[in-house]
C-alpha cells in the first residue's frame, strides 16, 4: 500500500468515528431554530453560547464532572493495580483455580450484569456503601475487573516465556526479568486497561442511578439524562453542550496516555 | 459494562416488612448478602430514621420536570415550602423520563424508595397492583380532591393487587392529542378552520388531509415509532376500547369500533396517499424539520409539542393548534402525570401534607405552564395564562374536557400486550404488510394468551 | 529466533501444572476477592431464581418451579425468533467490528503523521456519553432531515424500513464498539517484540508474510480475548438498539436481552426473566467455549 493510500483510509477512518466531535460542537452552538431545519447546518449561521448558559445553570455539571473524575480515576487504578498480578499468575501459572477463576469471570461478563443489580445494591446496603462514591468506585472495580483480567492474561501470554527466562538466566533474577523485560512490553495493554476502566467508570449509569440518591453524591451521567424527557424528545442543545463537555476529559486522558500505547526499550534488551 | 452492557435488570426478595415477605425469595437474598455481611459484620444499615428528638423530617422528592420552565417552577415550589415548614424539608431530586421505571423498580424491590415520586398513569397501574404504592383514599385534603374532576381521579383508581380498589396518586397534568398545523397552508387551501365546539370530523380531517397534498408534500404525518398508546387514546372517538371485561376475565376486542382510526390512517397512507409512509417510524418530534419546510402540513401530536414548535419554527412561519378530531365523540383517553407516595415512606402523612401543597391551584397552573400540558386543577385551568389565544393554549385546555380514562389503563399485563404483540403488528399493519384482518386475529389471539399469564 | 518467531505463543516454554504451583496464589487474591464478595451472591442468588416463580412485589409469594420456567421458554416462539436475531447482531457485530478495528489498529501503528491525534479521534465513539448516541444517530438516519440521505441524496427511512433496520443499527453498533477493540488490537501491535520482525526481515519475508506469520500469531491471544469480549458484550447489548427503533419495525429488531429485561423490570416476572437470562448465558458460553477451544487448539 502506498503512504497516500494510507493516509487516505486513516482519513476516512476518523471521519466515520470523530464526526459526533463536530456533530456535539454544531449543535451545542445553534439554537433551536437552527436545529430543525430540515437542510441541517454545519457551521451555525448564528451561534450562541445560550445551551452552555443552561447546561450550567440547570445542573451541577462541575461538581458532577469532578466526581466523576474522582470514581473513574480511582476505578482504572484500583483495577489495573489489583489485576496485573492476577493476570500474570493466571497467564503463567495454569491450574484447576486458575481454570475456575477465568470460568468465573468470564460467567460473570456473559450473565447480564444488570440482571443481579437488586441483590447486588442489598449487598453494598448491608455494607453501608450505598449513596456513597466509594460505593460507586467498588461495583465499578469489580464489574470492570473481568475485562481486565482476561485482558491482560492475553498481554501476558503474549509474551514469549523464552524472553523471561532468558534474562533470568543472564542472572537478572525473576524479579528483575519481570521488571526489566516483561514490564516494558505490558506497558501497552496496562494502558489500554486503564484506559477501558477509565472510560467505562466515567461512562456508567445505571449502578450510578441506583446507588447515588442525593444530589450532593450524583456524577455526570446522571445529570446528562435529565436533558431528555419522555417519548425520546430532548432538549438536544444543553444535552449536546454538556455532552461535549463529558467527551472532552475521556479524550484528554487518552490523549496523555497514549504515548504509552507503545513498548518500550525492547529492541536491544534481550539479545537472542 | 457501562453503555456496552445496557439495563436490565432482575431479582430480589422484599427483605423488609411488609405482609407477604417472599419466604424463599428471602431465604435466597439472605444467603447472597451472607457472605458480605459475615465479613464485614456490619448492622442493618439504612437511613435513620429522622424526624425524632424534633429534628427535621427529610423527605426525598423525585421530579421529572425536563424543560427549563417547568425545572424552575418545581424548585421554586419546593423552596417556598421549605422556607414555610422548617419540620418537613424536601429535596429535589432529579429523575429522568428515560430511566424513571429502571431506578424505581430497583429502589422498590430494595426498600429503599423516595418518598414522593413523580411518575404518569400508565405506569402506577402495575406499581399499585405490586403493593409499591400507598393508598391515598381518605388521605387527601378535600381542598385538593374538590379542585379535582373525577375524571382524572379515575386515570389514578387502581386494584390493589389484591381486592379492593386505590387511589395511587394525584393526577395534575395531562395529555390530549390535539393536531398542530401550518396556517398559511389551511388558509391557502381554503379549508374550514375548525373550533373546539366544530372540531373536524375524521371524514372532514381525510378531506383537509387530501386537499393539502401536493407533489413533495403531503397533508399529514403520523408519527408512529410508539404507535399503541395513540392508537388506543383516539379509537375512543368511534367508541374503540380494545378491551373488554366479563365475569372478571379480561379479553382483547377488536371490532368494527376499534378498527375505525386503524383503518382511517392506513387509508391516509397508502389509498389517499395523503399521509407520509416515511414519517411512521418517527418520535413525536421527528416530523418538526419537514413541518417547518412545509413538507408536512398536519401534524397529530400531544399538546406538549407546541413548546417544541415555538421555540423551534423560523421567523414568518405561523402555525396552529387544532382541537381534537371527532369520530362519533371527541373522546379521548387520558393519560395524566402524578405525584404518588411509596409504601415504604418512612412519613407518608408529611409526604401526603407536601403533595397537598405542592398541588394547589396556583401551582398547578405553574407546572402546566412550564410544561405546556394541561393542569387537572379546575381552579387553575381558569387562569389567564391557559386560556390565552397565544400558542394555542386556549385550544389545548379546552380540549381537555374530552379526557376521560382510557379502559386500557387498567387491563392487567397491557404493558406485555403492547409490547410483545400490538408495536410489531401495528408497525406491520401500518407499513401495509399485514391486512386490517390479519391485525385484529393478532392482536386478539396473541393478545389473550397474554392477558392469561397475568389472571393465573 | 527464527524457531521462535514460528512457534510464537501458548506453550513456548510448557506451562506448570499443579494447583497454583508457586506464587499464583498471592498473586490472585486481592483481584478475585472483591469480585467474590460482590458478585457471587448475586449471581448465584439471579441462577438460582430461574428455578422459581417469583414475581415482583412486596405482596407475592415465591415457590420453587423446577424447570418449570425452561419448559416454558421452549415453546416461547417470540423469544426464540428474537433470539436468531440477537444471534445475527452479535456475530455480524463482533466479526464486522474486528476487521475495521484490526485495519485501523494497523494503520494507527504505522508510523505516519499524526497518528497521534488520530490514535485520540478515533476513540472519540467511546468518549461520548451513551446517552446522546442514539440520539444522534437517529438523527443520522433521520428520513428528513438526516445526514446520510443528505449524504447520498437519498429518501430512505432507515430504521424503519423492514429488510435495512437491522443493518441499519449493525452499523451503529460496529462503530459504538470500535474505538475499544483498536485499542486493545494497537496495543497487542505494540507489544509484539520487535526481535520477531528482525529474524523474518533477515529471511526477506514480504510485508503481507510478516504479517501473516508474526503479526498474526504473536497477536492471537489478544485477538482470542477481544473478540470473545466483544461478542459477549454485543449479546448483552439492547439499550442503544432500543433507543434507536424500540425493537421495530414489526419485532425486526428485537433483541434478546430486550426480552429478559422487560420480563423482569417491566412486567415483573422475576423468576422467568432469569430463566431466559440463563438460556442466553448457557448458549453463548457454548460458542464461546466451542470458539475458545478450537483457538486453543490451533494455537498449538
Amino acid at each position: 500500500m502506498t503512504r497516500a493510500l494510507k493516509y487516505l483510509a486513516l482519513l476516512g477512518y476518523v471521519a466515520f468515528l470523530a464526526f459526533p466531535l463536530l456533530w456535539l460542537l454544531s449543535t451545542a452552538l445553534k439554537t433551536p431554530r437552527e436545529m430543525a431545519l430540515i437542510d441541517p447546518t454545519w457551521i451555525p449561521r448564528r451561534p450562541t453560547l445560550a445551551n452552555f448558559a443552561d447546561a450550567f445553570a440547570e445542573q451541577d455539571l462541575v461538581g458532577a464532572g469532578l466526581r466523576s473524575l474522582l470514581v473513574a480515576v480511582a476505578t482504572a487504578v484500583i483495577t489495573v493495580v489489583l489485576a496485573l498480578p492476577a493476570a500474570y499468575a493466571l497467564a503463567r501459572f495454569r491450574g484447576p483455580a486458575g481454570k475456575i477463576a477465568i470460568g468465573w469471570v468470564l460467567l460473570s461478563q456473559v450473565f447480564p450484569v444488570v440482571l443481579v443489580i437488586i441483590p447486588l445494591f442489598m449487598v453494598l446496603r448491608r455494607l453501608e456503601l450505598v449513596n456513597t462514591l466509594a460505593g460507586l468506585t467498588v461495583v465499578h472495580v469489580v464489574f470492570v475487573m473481568p475485562f481486565a483480567l482476561w485482558m491482560l492474561r492475553g498481554y501476558v501470554r503474549a509474551v514469549p516465556r523464552e524472553l523471561e527466562e532468558a534474562a533470568a538466566v543472564d542472572g537478572a533474577g525473576r524479579l528483575r526479568a519481570l521488571a526489566a523485560v516483561v514490564a516494558p512490553l505490558l506497558a501497552p495493554g496496562v494502558v489500554a486497561t486503564l484506559l477501558f476502566s477509565f472510560i467505562s467508570s466515567w461512562n456508567e449509569f445505571l449502578f450510578a442511578l441506583v446507588i447515588l440518591k442525593d444530589p450532593e453524591v450524583e456524577t455526570l451521567p446522571l445529570t446528562l439524562v435529565r436533558f431528555v424527557g419522555p417519548e425520546g424528545v430532548a432538549r438536544l442543545g444543553p444535552l449536546a453542550a454538556a455532552s461535549l463537555l463529558a467527551t472532552v476529559p475521556s479524550l484528554v486522558f487518552f490523549a496523555i496516555i497514549q504515548r504509552r500505547l507503545r513498548s518500550g526499550l525492547m529492541a536491544g534488551a534481550v539479545k537472542g | 459494562m457501562s453503555e456496552r452492557s445496557g439495563r436490565i435488570g432482575k431479582a430480589a426478595a422484599n427483605r423488609r416488612r411488609g405482609g407477604g415477605v417472599r419466604r424463599l425469595g428471602a431465604a435466597l437474598a439472605v444467603a447472597a448478602v451472607a457472605l458480605a455481611a459475615a465479613a464485614c459484620g456490619s448492622g442493618d444499615g439504612g437511613d435513620a430514621a429522622s424526624g425524632r428528638n424534633g429534628e427535621p423530617v427529610k423527605l426525598r422528592f423525585l421530579s421529572l420536570a425536563w424543560q427549563k420552565e417547568s425545572i424552575q417552577a418545581n424548585k421554586e415550589i419546593v423552596a417556598a415550602w421549605n422556607a414555610a415548614n422548617p419540620k418537613i424539608q424536601v429535596e429535589y431530586v432529579q429523575g429522568s423520563w428515560d430511566n424513571v421505571n429502571d431506578q424505581l423498580v430497583t429502589s422498590f424491590e430494595a426498600g429503599d424508595p423516595p418518598d414522593v415520586i413523580h411518575d404518569d398513569s400508565p405506569a402506577l397501574a402495575s406499581f399499585a397492583s405490586r403493593g409499591y404504592l400507598l393508598d391515598l383514599t381518605g388521605k387527601l385534603p378535600d381542598e385538593l380532591k374538590n379542585d379535582i374532576p373525577q375524571a382524572a381521579w379515575d386515570t389514578v383508581t387502581f386494584s390493589d393487587g389484591k381486592s379492593g380498589q386505590g387511589v395511587y396518586g394525584v393526577p395534575f397534568l395531562q395529555e390530549s392529542q390535539v393536531l398542530i398545523a401550518n396556517k398559511k397552508l389551511l388558509v391557502a387551501a381554503g379549508v374550514r378552520m375548525p373550533t373546539p365546539d366544530a372540531p373536524w370530523t375524521w371524514d372532514e380531517f381525510a378531506d383537509v388531509a387530501r386537499k393539502l397534498t401536493k407533489k413533495g408534500a403531503y397533508g399529514v404525518a403520523w408519527p408512529m415509532k410508539s404507535p399503541v398508546n395513540k392508537v388506543l387514546n383516539l379509537a375512543l372517538n368511534f367508541g374503540g376500547t380494545f378491551f373488554e371485561t366479563r365475569d372478571g376475565k379480561t379479553t382483547v376486542k377488536v371490532g368494527p369500533q376499534e378498527r375505525e382510526v386503524l383503518r382511517r390512517i392506513h387509508d391516509q397512507l397508502y389509498k389517499d396517499k395523503s399521509a407520509d409512509p416515511s414519517a411512521l417510524g418517527m418520535g413525536t418530534a421527528d416530523p418538526l424539520p419537514g413541518f417547518f419546510a412545509g413538507k408536512y402540513a398536519i401534524v397529530p401530536a400531544g399538546v406538549y409539542l407546541r413548546q417544541q414548535v415555538a421555540e423551534q419554527a423560523p421567523d414568518g412561519f405561523e402555525w396552529v393548534t387544532l382541537p381534537p378530531l371527532k369520530g362519533q365523540t371527541s373522546q379521548q383517553g387520558a393519560v395524566s402525570q402524578t405525584l404518588s407516595v411509596a409504601a415504604d415512606s418512612k412519613h407518608p402523612d408529611e409526604a401526603v401534607k407536601f403533595i397537598a401543597y405542592f398541588l394547589n391551584g396556583p401551582n398547578q397552573a405553574k407546572l402546566a405552564k412550564g410544561d405546556w400540558l394541561l393542569p387537572t386543577s379546575t381552579s387553575a385551568a381558569k387562569i389567564s395564562a391557559l386560556t390565552t389565544e397565544e400558542n394555542g393554549w386556549d385550544v389545548a385546555t379546552a380540549s381537555a374536557k374530552d379526557l376521560v380514562v382510557a379502559p386500557f389503563l387498567k387491563v392487567n399485563g397491557y404493558d406485555e400486550w403492547k409490547s410483545k404483540v400490538a408495536t410489531p403488528a401495528m408497525q406491520e399493519y401500518f407499513a401495509d404488510k399485514i391486512s386490517l384482518d390479519e391485525l385484529a386475529t393478532r392482536l386478539v389471539e396473541e393478545g389473550n394468551k397474554v392477558l392469561e399469564r397475568y389472571s393465573r | 529466533m527464527t524457531a521462535l518467531a514460528q512457534r510464537p505463543y501458548g506453550r513456548v516454554g510448557g506451562a506448570r501444572r499443579g494447583p497454583w504451583s508457586g506464587a499464583g496464589l498471592p498473586l490472585l487474591l486481592p483481584a478475585l476477592v472483591p469480585v467474590l464478595v460482590f458478585s457471587v451472591g448475586p449471581l448465584v442468588y439471579g441462577i438460582l431464581l430461574a428455578f422459581t416463580d417469583a414475581r415482583s412485589g412486596r405482596n407475592t409469594e415465591t415457590s420453587f418451579a423446577g424447570l418449570r420456567n425452561f419448559a416454558e421458554l421452549l415453546s416461547d416462539g417470540d423469544f426464540w425468533e428474537s433470539f436468531r436475531i440477537g444471534m445475527v447482531w452479535g456475530l455480524s457485530v463482533t466479526v464486522l467490528q474486528f476487521l475495521a478495528s484490526l485495519g485501523l489498529a494497523l494503520l494507527l501503528n504505522q508510523d505516519l503523521r499524526l497518528r497521534g491525534v488520530a490514535r485520540v479521534l478515533a476513540v472519540v465513539p467511546w468518549a461520548m456519553p451513551p446517552v446522546v448516541i442514539g440520539l444522534m444517530w437517529r438523527l443520522v438516519y433521520h428520513p428528513d432531515a438526516g445526514l446520510l440521505n443528505g449524504l447520498f441524496g437519498t429518501h430512505v427511512d432507515w430504521l424503519h424500513d423492514f429488510s435495512l433496520a437491522l443493518p441499519a443499527v449493525i452499523v451503529v453498533g460496529v462503530w459504538t464498539g470500535m474505538p475499544q477493540t483498536t485499542v486493545v488490537l494497537l496495543a497487542g501491535l505494540q507489544s509484539v517484540p520487535k526481535e520477531l520482525y528482525e529474524a523474518v526481515s533477515v529471511d526477506g519475508a514480504g510485508a503481507w508474510r510478516r504479517f501473516w506469520n508474526v503479526t498474526l500469531p504473536q497477536l492471537r491471544p489478544v485477538i482470542v480475548a477481544i473478540t470473545s469480549l466483544d461478542f459477549v458484550w454485543n449479546i448483552n447489548q439492547f439499550s442503544l438498539v432500543y433507543v434507536l427503533t424500540q425493537g421495530g419495525p414489526g419485532g425486526r429488531t428485537r433483541l434478546p436481552m430486550l426480552f429478559a429485561y422487560e420480563e423482569a423490570f417491566r412486567y415483573g416476572f422475576f423468576g422467568y426473566a432469569a430463566t431466559l437470562g440463563v438460556a442466553i448465558t448457557i448458549v453463548v458460553l457454548a460458542v464461546l467455549g466451542l470458539y475458545l477451544w478450537r483457538q486453543a487448539r490451533e494455537a498449538d
